[in-house]
């Protein structure tokens, strides 16, 4: 064996055994990932359910309980309260206990029978714009039924066909779980957190006590030193992954349709991106509580909100695209889901895959420079 | 008297030594002040919740001109943008070039003439359920809609025909949106994304300051001197509550001017909120940092708080619509009480009358969470 990989071995082991004799943190490190699979996997979801409505029916005729029978027979909508008038409906919304509140105008019923124009008015709070905008759509789609409905009693029964008639197939995701979508996803994230704070403060941490330039003084070459302190990190992120990947398999059946390897050739060249973040970090700044904040800013929120995580990159601003094409939580979001959900190969994939490269070999590159720099 | 005297001085004391210890870095001080503000700022632009634009395939099979207005009426909202023409709708979704994709069978302009239902197809690329939903609601109001208007127009011709003229009712659904009428999310994400940056800063950096005495040992040699515990506690954590005070009202003033958070309530229910919002915050943070023994276990403590805390205060999606039995655990959250408080006043001008019960809850907590917390500091460090 040469000696480099005898002495990297030894580090290593060193670095192993300073980790596992932290019993706290191994806890911390492994359970972490079980608990955001859990939460993510049941309290992120992004359907739209139980808008709680209140109701204002100034007609109260058959056709107007037909229609909010309809209303309320959907997941979207939740009936909750009845009221006098919709002067009523604005002191629930700033309590919150209402999102929307349906006003059926006198003369509804009579409208439509005369082939008149009915309208019902639907005021909503429409601070949570997302939700104002899918309960928007789905109230004119319960009206469109409705009026289908009336216009087939007109034409003389069921003998109306509807000239279009839509057909939905969803590739990918079937039922369209939002699990599906966020499990891969939160791979990245965990990884970007705890592979950054951990290995930026372990690194700072011997920066603080001194004992770096011990290390320096052995024979050990600097960055066998450096590789050494890294190498058990890299282990760690792997066996998260596979924690994740099995967890969200098991309770959200999420799938791997794509190669089992090259899911975890693409994590180890992300390891390396944000294993280097947090040496960076640790080198520049050598203070643990520094680097922990710092850390914490450059990892985890724009791992969270600039990676394409929950917010597609396309639909930010230009600049911030730009931004976000040096966070490598996005180019390793896009090859999870490319090869868990789509069974994406490398042939597909090369983009990103390169995008993690070539950040890694960056920031290793920095690193290097700035390590020989402050030793000098 | 003179013991309280005593116990004063000895708090201002801490309290400078704090201050002094925590600005003598200058990076530390850029991290807690400036920080905040630059993320508020870019996320601000980041978080858009509206999905529009998505690329969509057309393949149409039938070329002719009913089927080229079908196609564009689908695409003229803006919802679904038209991306490229292809006769491989599925090898494009595939090689995910597109994540939507309109087919119009052959026959089709043929079939609606006649009267036949004629069958358009939608393939939406799922991965992303918000943005398949999208898609397919667009699509599908689309389709209706245009599928009505003809039904109608065929009814009213064989009714004319049969000399019974027919009308045939309309019905719609009149929004009218109160509070952010242009339906814009920086303005409802922007108090949340405030109560998550004044949480990140405060929790951990309490947390990782008392373990950082710890680890370094100087705890042993503030307790020998006549400092209280008490009083240690308050000298460590009352600088985190002025400078998340200031940062609050940075974030306020960034919001307000930049991204145009309306400010429609009382300016004092924002600054009560935040200051029970901080007991709660610094609380957690001194509670943490009694259970680690050095700066790596602070760390990954605040964050097993932290994460939790975040998604399940309904900053990012409604809590009405997770599952009922992840509901009632949300109640034990303080950013929730927070981020509502927040959102009630700023966006809709609630007042402390409308928001009795989440003030209640925000001070249970604060209390319940400093009260636990100065036990368990005086226990590990008296």
């Amino acid at each position: 064996m040469p000696p480099f990989l005898t002495r990297l071995i030894a580090l290593s082991h060193k670095e192993v055994i300073h980790v596992i004799r932290d019993r706290q943190v191994v806890y911390l490190a492994l359970g972490m990932p079980l608990t955001m699979v859990l939460l993510f996997g049941f309290a992120v979801t992004f359907d739209v359910q139980d808008v709680n409505l209140g109701v204002v029916d100034h007609d109260s005729s058959p056709a107007s309980r037909r229609f909010l029978a309809a209303m309320a027979a959907s997941d979207t909508f939740t009936i909750r309260r009845r009221l006098d008038s919709a002067a009523e409906a604005e002191q629930l919304f700033r309590r919150g206990e209402i999102k929307g509140a349906l006003i059926i105008p006198p003369g509804f019923e009579r409208q439509l029978a005369r082939g008149g124009r009915a309208r019902i008015q639907l005021l909503m709070d429409g601070a949570d714009g997302t939700t104002t905008r899918i309960a928007l759509g789905y109230a004119r789609g319960v009206s469109q039924q409705q009026l289908i409905e009336l216009i087939r009693q007109q034409g003389g029964g069921a003998s109306v066909a509807l000239p279009l008639e839509p057909r939905v197939r969803t590739w990918f995701n079937p039922r369209m779980r939002s699990a599906l979508f966020v499990v891969p996803g939160l791979v990245a994230l965990i990884l970007a957190m705890l592979s950054v704070l951990l290995s930026a403060l372990t690194v700072a941490r011997e920066w603080e006590r001194g004992s770096m330039e011990q290390l320096f003084t052995t024979p050990v070459g600097r960055s066998s030193v450096v590789l050494g302190k890294l190498l058990p990190y890299v282990g760690l992120g792997l066996v998260q992954t596979l924690l994740v990947l099995t967890a969200g398999a098991w309770l959200f059946d999420v799938p791997l349709e794509g190669s089992f390897w090259l899911l975890m050739g693409a994590t180890v060249l992300f390891l390396v991106c944000v294993l280097g973040q947090g040496l960076l970090i640790s080198t520049i700044t050598r203070s643990q509580q520094v680097a922990t904040q710092a850390g914490a800013i450059s990892s985890m929120l724009p791992s969270l909100l600039l990676s394409g995580f929950l917010f597609p990159v396309e639909n930010m601003p230009t600049f911030l695209q730009w931004v976000s094409a040096v966070v490598p939580a996005r180019y390793f979001i896009s090859c999870l889901r490319g090869i868990m959900l789509q069974g994406r190969g490398a042939a597909q994939l090369w983009p990103d895959l390169l995008g993690l490269a070539v950040l890694g070999v960056a920031v290793i590159g920095i690193c290097t420079a700035k390590f020989r720099r402050s030793l000098d | 008297m003179a013991r309280g005297a005593m116990m004063g001085a000895a708090l201002l004391a801490v309290m400078r030594k704090e201050l002094r210890q925590t600005f003598r870095d200058r990076r530390m001080a850029a991290m807690l002040v400036l920080a905040p503000v630059l993320q508020l700022t870019l996320l601000g632009y980041a978080v858009d919740l509206d999905v529009d634009r998505i690329p969509t395939a057309v393949c149409d099979l039938d070329r002719t001109p009913r089927s080229r207005a079908l196609v564009q009426g689908l695409l003229a909202d803006g919802t679904l943008r038209f991306e490229l023409e292809t006769l491989d709708p599925d090898r494009a979704l595939a090689d995910g070039l597109v994540h939507a994709a309109i087919v119009l069978p052959r026959g089709l302009g043929r079939d609606m003439q006649a009267g036949r239902s004629a069958r358009v197809q939608i393939l939406v690329d799922g991965t992303d359920s918000v943005r398949a939903q999208v898609a397919v609601d667009a699509a599908m109001s689309y389709l209706l809609q245009r599928g009505l208007e003809l039904a109608a127009a065929r009814l009213q011709d064989a009714a004319a025909l049969r000399g019974a003229p027919l009308a045939i009712p309309s019905l719609e659904v009149e929004p009218r949106i109160l509070y952010n009428p242009r339906m814009e999310s920086p303005i409802y994400m922007i108090p949340g994304v405030a109560a998550l940056v004044l949480l990140v800063i405060t929790t951990v950096v309490t947390a990782m300051g008392i373990a950082r005495e710890k680890e370094v040992g100087t705890i042993e040699q503030l307790m020998v001197t006549p400092i209280r515990p008490l009083a240690l506690m308050l000298g460590k954590i009352l600088p985190f509550a002025l400078i998340g005070l200031v940062v609050a009202g940075l974030v306020l003033s960034v919001g307000t001017n930049l991204f145009g958070v309306p400010v429609r309530g009382p300016l004092t229910v924002v600054f009560a909120g935040t200051v029970l919002y901080l007991m709660s915050t610094l609380g957690t943070g001194v509670f943490i940092s009694t259970m680690a023994a050095n700066q790596q276990q602070a760390i990954l403590g605040s964050f097993f708080f932290l994460l939790p805390a975040i998604l399940l205060s309904g900053f990012m999606n409604p809590i009405e619509s997770m599952p009922p039995w992840v509901q009632p655990i949300t109640l034990l959250n303080p950013v929730r009480y927070y981020v509502e408080i927040l959102r009630a006043c700023l966006l809709k001008g609630a007042g402390f009358a409308d928001l009795g019960f989440q003030f209640a809850a925000l001070a249970g907590f604060g209390v319940g969470i400093l009260g636990l917390a100065s036990v368990r500091f005086r226990k590990r460090i008296g």
